[in-house]
């Protein structure tokens, strides 16, 4: 089944005095998206917010016809994952297969149904040879696909990854975007925080630049990372790519090394 | 990050005082009236607490402390006004239940006593910084590695709060039911408990040797940071405070001999 969010007129505050999300209209749907922009633009709380982590002050969010805010937390898991940060946040078992297992048995499906997933989960994310392993005797990287796999295994219809490739080396990298890439070609609906434009213009279809608690530029990484003046208002960088193309004189605007070099070849 | 200390940058002549004078004003704001054992000593200290949290703007920060502490209060007003022993003159008739004068006196001078130490550690929390305070310790030859243990627990106990709700939050994105009945809630522990303990041994680690690489455990004369000044009117009220203090003493120590 096919993920849609549809967020209208969405506004949060913790604190009386101090909106942090003020109205914000988007609808997310096939397309892999990238939330990006400053600390402090609202883009973890607007996540949270999809999650029902939190509540909105006002506005709505609906997923596939039906208000989140009717829903509880552990009912939207089953639909919408969400990768954290930091894996440590999330992992207590004492071998990988029992990690990645917890989430779907939370979700309802049977043990047998679960093993299934999970180790479907870790083949996605290279790891199903450690499924024994304790997670805390593996390295940074590796729990982080390991955390990766866990809300895999639940097989929600939408995923939002927050900051996928800190503390990741260019293996892991180019291994997490093989798994947007892969989970979009399922028709999954990815989500993603990130600060990696690099990683962006590489592997999503729609760019939302966050600002100040709204939207400030959406579309394709083309149109979004053209607009060299916007992005620097919103302290943001274009891909090193776009940057050095921009400085070599080119007019077009191009997002991953491959482009250019195409464009060259066919010159 | 959420802060635990109950003390609040305003700006206010008594943030500016040193810490030092701020613990001598709280010994002496106790000793005081104690030594001189007069309920009108302890109405004019509390007088003065109270001024002084007022132009420190953090008045209303009592609240909470004496609410809390002024239902124990109310226990022992209600008890001693109708029960303590040498109870004899009859003051309020309220239906069957009689206060009498003596309790009533009795548990006033407790409530008095209660209310101004209160109030003089309150006068010393809500306007200093702890790690002022335990700096002026450290200053004076207590150990920098115990004031350390203590400064840290403002930094740690706020860390691990934050620590524990992005985990729960992570558990609840799985699918977890973290509210609910006991059951729920005993079999959400460990799912929550886990990453908590795991992620705070690494932090200790990780604090252990930050703070080594930088020299925590050197065995040179340290200096401070931040230098203490101590004012000529810090000086002075110091001096009064001592003042009052021992003049305190020797009037109690004169009822004696008289």
């Amino acid at each position: 089944m096919m993920g849609r969010l549809e967020i209208r007129d969405l506004h949060f505050s913790y604190t009386e005095n101090e909106e942090i999300l003020k109205g914000i209209d988007l609808v997310l749907d096939q397309q892999s998206t990238a939330i990006i922009g400053q600390n402090g633009a609202g883009k973890t709380t607007f996540v949270k917010l999809l999650k029902g982590l939190l509540q909105p002050t006002s506005g709505k969010i609906v997923y596939n016809g039906t208000d989140l805010s009717s829903m509880t937390v552990a009912q939207i898991a089953k639909h919408i994952g969400m990768v954290f940060q930091n894996p440590n946040d999330q992992i207590f078992k004492n071998s990988v297969i029992d990690e990645v297992m917890f989430g779907p048995m939370q979700v309802g499906m049977s043990k047998e149904e679960a093993k299934v997933h999970a180790m479907d989960a870790l083949e996605m994310v290279g790891m199903e040879k450690k499924c024994k392993v304790n997670p805390y005797d593996l390295g940074l990287s590796e729990r982080k696909l390991i955390s990766i796999a866990a809300i895999l295994a639940m097989d929600p219809e939408v995923i939002i990854f927050d900051e996928p490739t800190i503390a990741q080396d260019y293996a892991g990298k180019k291994c997490i975007g093989e798994i947007v890439e892969h989970l979009r070609n399922q028709g999954k609906l990815v989500l993603t925080i990130i600060h990696d434009m690099d990683f962006v213009a590489e592997h999503f279809d729609r760019a939302v630049v966050f600002a100040k608690g709204g939207v400030l530029l959406d579309g394709n990484p083309e149109k979004v990372f053209s607009r060299a003046e916007i992005l620097e208002k919103a302290f943001l960088e274009q891909p090193n790519v776009t940057r050095l193309c921009h400085a070599l004189g080119y007019e077009e605007t191009f997002l991953t090394t491959d482009d250019f070099v195409e464009y060259k070849k066919g010159q | 990050m959420k802060s635990i200390s109950l003390y609040e940058e305003k700006n206010s002549t008594l943030n500016h005082l040193d810490s030092g004078c701020k613990m001598l004003y709280m010994v002496a704001a106790i000793l005081v009236p104690a030594l001189i054992g007069n309920k009108w000593a302890n109405v004019a200290v509390i007088i003065l607490s109270v001024f002084l949290l007022a132009i420190s703007k953090v008045l209303r920060k009592t609240v909470p402390v004496l609410s809390v502490s002024g239902i124990v209060i109310l226990t022992i007003v209600i008890i001693q006004g109708m029960f303590r022993a040498g109870n004899t003159t009859v003051v309020l008739q309220l239906g069957p239940a009689a206060f009498y004068k003596e309790g009533l006196l009795y548990s006033l001078g407790i409530a008095l006593n209660v209310f101004n130490i209160l109030l003089a550690i309150c006068v010393l929390i809500f306007t200093t910084k702890p790690s002022d305070m335990v700096e002026n310790f450290i200053e004076k030859g207590f150990s920098p590695r115990l004031g350390y243990v203590f400064i840290s627990i403002f930094q740690i106990i706020p860390q691990m709060m934050e620590t524990m709700n992005t985990i729960t939050d992570a558990q609840r994105s799985r699918g977890m039911e973290t509210e609910g009945s006991l059951l729920v809630r005993i079999k959400a522990f460990l799912p929550l408990i886990s990453p908590v303990v795991m992620s705070s041994l690494v932090d200790t680690k990780e604090r252990a040797i930050a703070l080594e690489v930088r020299g925590f455990n050197a065995k040179t004369k340290k200096t401070f940071l931040n230098e203490r000044k101590v004012t000529t009117t810090d000086k002075i009220i110091n001096l009064l405070l001592i003042a009052a203090v021992l003049a305190s003493v020797a009037w109690r120590v004169k009822l004696w001999l008289g």
